[in-house]
């Protein structure tokens, strides 16, 4: 068993280890920051000095393995564009994409398990042919389009929700938390429906057809046969047995839902390490980019090593194989 | 723990003031050090913050502010500045003239990015407590021109906060926090997310505007920023899209502000021999001043302003616009648009049996893609093979720096807001060792103009100076060292009530807003 965990680890240290790489590697066609660091009236001679004070001048293998060497000892760089720690602006940015991943996350589980049952179980109802149709809007239209519908409908047209951006945050032991306040709370609302949107779809969508699949099985046949009320089969008999296969998209979901928060923080000016990222390409604020993009894979990385193990403690088979 | 600061609180317990204004702009300003970067968007903010020896008014013309008069020294030798008696920096201490030296220094040194506007400095020296000589090696009759966005910082401040020099790379103290002598004082800055201001008390001018509380929020994406404003949750943005000014016109409870920028956009060509060298250029397709003019005369700039800009633009005749001082009123007529004779002309310099490599940034400027596409369809018409290539601006510099071009797109906004600005970047032979010509892609080359910049730049009598900027303006004219397209609309959006000024360097001076 260690040396299967050690294997695994071993394995996703490689992996990290060439994302980076190739991370670096793309860095080069992104531009040149040195133009966005420097105003008009600079001389070439300007620009020469920054490039080699930022060892811009050397090949992208040789800035990599800098970066590596200070990522070790905790250090990623300061960022070009605010001349700040990156490790310190990536602190300041992520409770804000956690609190929007989480609420989306919830309210993606909840709704997408809530509509799936109802589907399913009233497979030929009016409703329930509604909600299927109306999911492929979710499935088929992109994110950044929802969001704008959504501001327009409920932020301009209406005026009950904020277009943009956080409302007040309050500062609990270092963490910035919108659940506090009354803004705060408002200003989730959009962006977690907008983020959420698909993820609730997919697993109404296969809870619907996962139950679909049980509820013909034999066993609830017996249930039915027993007498046992409709509710109790629904929910304790059938719902129970389709979770397995759910849980594990779910978790997956999880990874993706953090990850690409950021079209959903672009569109409502959501101040997360998305939005973080999307301004770091365009500035081409390269130190910002490397954490971001390393962050992410370590994430990616750690829920499949973890999803790795615990298939493993499962399935004693998988131990000797490997 | 909890924290609730006691802004908060007050948020939580008051509905938002009238005085309470939220404006968001696209680009946050990357440091509050005025003498960091020299960019539209830090100095446009700072200057709300910070304040220089001269200012420039609600017309552009220089004023004083933190000094009260200037004068010539002897036949050009330098400048004497009288300080304002009695201002003091946020932090309370006193503002002197040796201030005045500190922040010279420090926005003339290497780590500055300012200092290209202390190149004609030789000293400065510091006369008694309120008098400041400021040498120039040779006469500079717009030098108070040419440093209206130096800021003073307080030496003793920076001193104590370890912010004697500024640093690009790394950032410093004065990076996040500001100290200035303007009428606002920075109360709040978290980079990329808010940033407030509050006015400063014990400004020593008279106050015009009314606000109790500014925040700045940067939204880049302008669909979520102009929803912003339609729902009342900013007060004004800047830019409102082209595309959607009508909407906003049509609105009872938003207006636009329109007006043109000081950005000349044009078209500048390679004019080096032998570029074919260097990359995808063919053969000095460009060295002929007749394939340019041909260039110019396919293209139909009313119509591209009629429909990209939506009506929203002016015809450039030259490189700087009307409004700039030095404007050339001798040369102001526009390459017309002709159509036979463009091709006429294409085909004597040979430009139709090649192809021309177009590059042009699609994140710079104002509907810049869509221009280039125009362009290119225009020069099509006129039997000219063009191939375009659109990149963003972080791609597009390093293009050019390399060569890899015909013909390209450059928008110009001279800092000083004079004709000699984008002679010395633009139409200058490039020179690294005299630092001209830096933005000068193409390689245009000109000796009369050469030797016409220097005279231009010592020149005391303005007349003798206008005679040969004109000069100069027709040389490029004739010659059509670049082709000038528009000059580039500004357009303002705010919520009904709010007065402001417009100016074209498309600063957003707070002192001059209020809101009712």
């Amino acid at each position: 068993m260690f040396s299967f965990v050690l294997k695994r680890v071993g394995q996703s240290i490689l992996v990290l280890l060439v994302t980076g790489l190739v991370a670096f590697s793309m860095f080069t066609f992104v531009g040149d920051p040195i133009d966005n660091m420097l105003g008009q009236e600079r001389t070439m001679e300007d620009v020469e000095r920054l490039r080699q004070q930022l060892d811009l001048d050397q090949p992208f293998v040789v800035q990599y393995y800098r970066f590596l060497e200070q990522a070790i000892q905790g250090n990623f760089g300061v960022s070009y564009r605010q001349g700040r720690p990156v490790a310190e602006i990536l602190l300041e940015r992520a409770p804000a994409t956690l609190e929007l991943a989480l609420v989306s996350g919830v309210f993606a589980i909840v709704l997408g398990i809530a509509l799936g049952v109802f589907t399913a179980i009233r497979r030929d109802g009016v409703a329930a042919n509604v909600i299927m149709s109306a999911s492929l809007i979710g499935v088929s239209l992109p994110t950044f389009l929802i969001g704008i519908l959504l501001i327009y409908l409920f932020s301009v047209e209406l005026g009950w929700l904020p277009s943009f951006g956080r409302g007040e945050t309050v500062d609990v032991g270092g963490w910035s938390t919108g659940f506090l306040t009354e803004s705060g709370l408002k200003a989730l609302i959009l962006p977690s429906i907008t983020l959420g949107l698909y993820q609730m779809t997919l697993i109404m969508r296969l809870v619907r057809s996962e139950m679909l699949e049980v509820l013909r099985q034999d066993y609830i046949r017996f249930a039915k046969a027993r007498g046992l009320s409709d509710r109790v089969i629904n929910f304790r008999h059938a719902l129970k047995n389709t979770m397995v296969p759910v849980i594990t998209v779910i978790g997956l979901q999880l990874g993706s839902i953090i990850a690409f928060a950021i079209i959903t923080e672009t569109v409502f000016q959501w101040p997360g390490v998305g939005l973080l990222f999307i301004n770091a390409i365009q500035f081409v604020d390269i130190p910002v980019m490397a954490a971001y993009l390393m962050l992410i894979s370590v994430m990616f990385v750690a829920i499949n090593l973890l999803v790795d193990i615990l298939y493993a403690f499962i399935d004693p088979r998988l131990r000797v194989a490997t | 723990m909890l924290r609730l600061s006691t802004a908060l609180a007050m948020a939580l317990a008051l509905p938002a003031a009238a005085e309470d204004f939220n404006f968001a702009v696209t680009t946050d300003p990357q440091t509050m050090d005025p003498h960091a970067v020299n960019s539209a968007p830090v100095l446009g903010f700072l200057n709300n913050i910070y304040e220089g020896l001269v200012r420039r008014g609600k017309d552009m013309s220089i004023e004083p502010s933190l000094a009260v008069s200037w004068e010539p020294i002897g036949d050009g030798e330098g400048w004497r500045f009288t300080l304002r008696e009695g201002v003091t920096f946020q932090d309370g201490s006193d503002f002197t003239a040796d201030d005045v030296i500190f922040s010279y220094e420090r926005a003339s040194s290497e780590e500055a990015d300012t200092s290209s506007w202390f190149a004609p400095v030789s000293d400065v020296v510091k006369v008694d407590d309120f008098t400041v000589d400021i040498m120039t090696s040779a006469p500079n009759p717009i030098f108070p021109d040419s440093i209206a966005n130096w800021m003073m910082m307080d030496s003793g401040w920076a001193e104590a906060n370890n912010a004697v020099r500024p640093d690009k790379d790394q950032g410093n103290y004065a990076t996040l926090n500001a100290n200035g002598t303007g009428p606002f004082e920075l109360v709040s800055r978290q980079p990329d997310l808010s940033t407030v201001l509050e006015p400063y008390e014990n400004w020593w001018g008279d106050v015009e505007h009314n606000l109790t509380r500014v925040e700045m929020t940067p939204i880049q994406n302008s669909a979520t920023a102009l929803a912003a404003l339609l729902s009342g949750d900013v007060d004004f943005i800047n830019p409102v899209p082209i595309q959607d000014i009508a909407r906003v016109e049509g609105n009872p409870d938003v207006q636009v502000i329109q007006g043109i920028e000081a950005r000349v956009i044009m078209l500048g060509f390679d004019q080096q021999e032998g570029a074919a060298e260097s990359g995808q250029g063919a053969a000095d397709m460009f060295l002929d001043p007749q394939a340019r003019e041909a260039v110019a005369k396919a293209i139909n700039v009313p119509a591209i302003l009629q429909t990209i800009m939506r009506g929203n633009a002016e015809v450039a005749s030259q490189m700087v616009s009307p409004a700039m001082r030095g404007y050339s009123t001798e040369n102001d007529a526009e390459y017309a648009f002709d159509l036979e004779e463009a091709r006429t002309l294409a085909e004597e310099a040979g430009l139709v049996d090649q192809t021309i490599a177009f590059k042009c940034p699609n994140d710079r400027y104002l509907n810049d893609e869509a221009v280039c596409q125009a362009i290119t369809a225009m020069l099509a018409q006129a039997g000219m093979d063009v191939t375009l290539e659109t990149m963003p601006v972080s791609n597009y510099w390093p293009e050019l720096r390399a060569d890899n071009f015909d013909m390209y797109l450059l928008g110009w906004s001279p800092g000083t807001f004079d004709a000699e600005h984008p002679i010395r970047f633009l139409a200058s032979t490039p020179n690294e060792e005299a630092r001209l010509g830096s933005w000068n892609f193409g390689a245009y080359s000109n000796d009369r103009v050469d030797a016409l910049l220097p005279m231009i730049q010592s020149e005391i009598d303005d007349s003798a100076r206008q005679a040969m900027l004109d000069e100069v303006a027709g040389i490029l004219q004739d010659e059509v060292a670049y082709v000038p397209l528009y000059v580039q609309p500004l357009v303002w959006g705010a919520r009904s009530g709010i007065e402001l000024t417009q100016r074209p360097d498309n600063f957003f001076i707070l002192r001059w807003v209020t809101v009712d």
